[in-house]
């Protein structure tokens, strides 16, 4: 299972669509993931430990420097599939990477 | 319509038609009135505009079609409402918002989709169908939508042709 979180403003939209399409395309494309979807402000180093990937929307400021690859996945928001492949191609490339 | 079981995400009771002409103006004539009628917390405009400040919510939809006018989908955490609605407004005059995945970069907003979600968990996303509405409508009936200055013609226009799931 590789874990990854992805953050938003408020925690309630951008960050849940993007954890249902990751969860959803990773699972397609034969991949055993779970994200987790948090408010910027409440993401901390603790909230980090064992997560394999930050899918953040636009590359935000935690306040803390993370060790592990960043993949902005704004681009799935659209809900239009050639904007979202690229993303999802990055993140089967760090998984292939983490296996 | 299963309307018994769960609630439409829209509402003709909060459909605006607005003719600030600053993003503040705009924001605290709906904030007001959404309060007032018991949808919001009275503190729901404080965290809308903090929450707009520091992660901006404009959506791009030029990358859909050049013809496409920009939205916006302004919304606060879930503690701030007590719905879960999508609120449609209509800006006679363009405002600036900053772009919600380049925030760097302003774009001019023609229309908003700001969400009331108080169930983050629950059912299908709003922002997705929001998307698959703005995406998936034909233009041709779309821009009726976004040319209209009438709330009723909207509130219409979404009942109709918008896919809740």
């Amino acid at each position: 299972m590789i874990k990854m979180l992805t953050a938003c403003g408020a925690g309630v939209n951008s960050s849940h669509q993007i954890k249902d399409a990751v969860e959803t395309e990773m699972k397609n494309r034969g991949y055993d993931v779970s994200v987790n979807a948090q408010m910027i402000k409440d993401v901390n180093p603790d909230m980090m430990k064992g997560v394999q990937i930050f899918l953040p929307i636009n590359h935000p400021d935690l306040g803390f420097d993370i060790s592990i690859p960043e993949i902005d996945a704004g681009a799935i928001l659209y809900r239009m599939p050639a904007m979202a492949k690229p993303v999802y191609d990055k993140i089967e490339e760090e998984i292939k990477k983490i296996q | 319509m299963s309307e018994t079981a769960i609630e439409s995400l829209f509402d003709p009771k909060i459909v605006y038609v607005s003719s600030g002409t600053t993003r503040q103006e705009v924001f605290e004539e709906v904030s007001n009135d959404l309060v007032a009628k018991g949808y919001v917390k009275d503190t729901f405009l404080d965290n809308l505009n903090s929450r707009e400040d520091a992660y901006p919510t404009g959506m791009d939809l030029s990358v859909v079609g050049s013809q496409y006018p920009n939205v916006a989908i302004p919304h606060t955490e879930a503690n701030f409402v007590y719905k879960r609605r999508i609120v449609p407004v209509k800006l006679e005059n363009p405002i600036e918002f900053h772009n919600m995945i380049e925030p760097s970069k302003t774009m001019s907003v023609r229309f908003l989709f700001m969400i009331l979600n108080n169930d983050p968990e629950g059912q299908a996303n709003v922002l997705a169908e929001i998307m698959d509405f703005l995406t998936q409508t034909p233009w041709d009936r779309l821009s009726h939508m976004f040319e209209s200055d009438s709330a009723e013609e909207i509130y219409n226009f979404l009942r109709d042709n918008f896919d809740e799931k």
